[in-house]
């Protein structure tokens, strides 16, 4: 399970950014995560939650923004993939051949799972001029902010505080 | 009490693929080529590597890192050919990453090869978020998997530096047209080269160890 090897890095990169802090405690975890990873957020969530038991960082909040999938070609274009089956966005022109392929469950923000954003993603050709697009975002995986607590002796003075 | 909000901005697979970066300068450095092997498990891909050892180790000098889940059993079907192997999958791996292909690059005389062959874990989905460095991603599939195997994981054919479809001996026997797995490949990632093989026919893995003769010659 490739989730778990991932939650360690993030662990590990999460303690030691909030220890050169002086944090006592870690409230949450903010990540962004693009669509197109082969990444499962809860599975994610599940094994930070077991390597934080004991640390600094146990029972923070673990919060995971998506980021949408990305593509350019030769031609100039470039745009978001805005994916079908989500009601009404700016780009309506060109859904490619994929059209079909609407989602069914309409709670889910995109309203494709995993498997078919992909196939969809992969498959798609420029809206602009037809030849196979190329990926270029969509696939990372940051660590965006970390909440922290620390006594109030202990400062940072240039952080955001409230 | 104070609460802070720290901006961390480390992206995880940025990191991967910076250490990716460092291993491939380490092999640049000592004028190895390294290929990246990937596909499921009995796809045919410790087999395609027998095929380029024993074409090619009396002209090049190759090394091979045996990542695949039996990585034991891989590397004793390669040490019969007389080629270093480094294992590298303790078995809980479900892909190789840049920090794995570091470790064993350590275990390899980089001065002494031409060649390093690196076997991924047999599984389409994970490998594809890791770099490892090498000059050569390469997918093998099988007729075997079903027509369909491409667009069920079309993430790996779309980023794949070279494809090759494997087992043409048993398309006729598993229903399978090969020409509609070339297609599918086609529409993914139309400047792909494609290969297909059979470890029955000669011809087709002289193709297959002549590109490699080609990367090596233009390294
Ligand atoms: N008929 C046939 N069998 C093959 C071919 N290539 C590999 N095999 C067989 O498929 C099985 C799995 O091959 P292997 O190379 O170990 O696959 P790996 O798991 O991807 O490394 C072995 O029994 C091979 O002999 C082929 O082109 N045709
Ligand atoms: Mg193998
Ligand atoms: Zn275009």
């Amino acid at each position: 399970m490739h989730e778990y090897s991932i939650a360690c890095e993030i662990y590990e990169q999460v303690i030691a950014t909030a220890r050169a802090h002086g944090a006592s405690e870690v409230r949450a975890v903010t990540l962004q995560m693009g669509r197109l990873t082969h990444t499962n957020p809860e599975q994610l969530k599940f094994c930070f939650d077991v390597l934080a038991e004991g640390s600094i960082a146990k029972g923070a909040e673990f919060l995971v923004e998506m980021i949408p999938p990305n593509v350019e070609c030769e031609c100039g274009y470039r745009g978001t993939v805005d994916t079908p089956g989500k009601p009404a966005g700016k780009s309506e022109e060109d859904r490619g051949e994929g059209g079909g392929k609407s989602g069914s469950e309409n709670g889910n923000e995109t309203g494709l799972h995993q498997s078919e954003l992909l196939e969809y993603v992969a498959a798609l050709n420029c809206p602009a001029c037809g030849r196979a697009a190329r990926i270029t975002g969509g696939q990372e995986l940051i660590i965006k902010t970390i909440d922290i607590e620390t006594e109030a002796e202990t400062e940072a003075e240039t952080d955001n505080k409230f | 009490m104070l609460m802070h909000v720290i901006n961390v901005g480390h992206d995880v697979f940025a990191a991967n693929d910076k250490l990716a970066e460092k291993n491939r300068k380490s092999l640049d450095k000592h004028g190895v080529l390294a290929v990246n092997i990937m596909g499921a498990i009995g796809s045919g891909k410790t087999t395609l590597i027998e095929e380029a050892i024993k074409a090619l180790k009396d002209k090049y000098r190759i090394a091979v890192i045996a990542g695949d889940v039996i990585a034991e059993m891989d590397a004793s079907r390669f040490r019969k050919l007389e080629v270093p192997t480094v294992p590298a999958n303790t078995g809980k791996e479900c892909h190789l990453d840049a920090k794995i292909v570091e470790k064993a690059l350590k275990e390899i005389d980089l001065k002494n090869t031409d060649l390093l062959i690196i076997e991924n874990v047999g599984n389409l989905i994970c490998p594809v978020d890791f770099k490892l460095g090498e000059h050569l991603r390469i997918v093998a599939v099988s007729v075997t998997e079903g027509d369909d195997i491409i667009l069920k994981h079309p993430m790996i054919f779309k980023t794949a530096e070279l494809a090759i479809i494997n087992k043409i001996d048993l398309a006729a026997a598993v229903d399978v047209d090969p020409e509609k797995m070339v297609s599918d490949i086609q529409a993914l990632n139309p400047e792909v080269p494609i290969l297909l093989t059979s470890k029955h026919s000669r011809e087709s893995l002289d193709l297959w160890v002549a590109t490699l003769e080609a990367g090596l010659e233009s390294r």
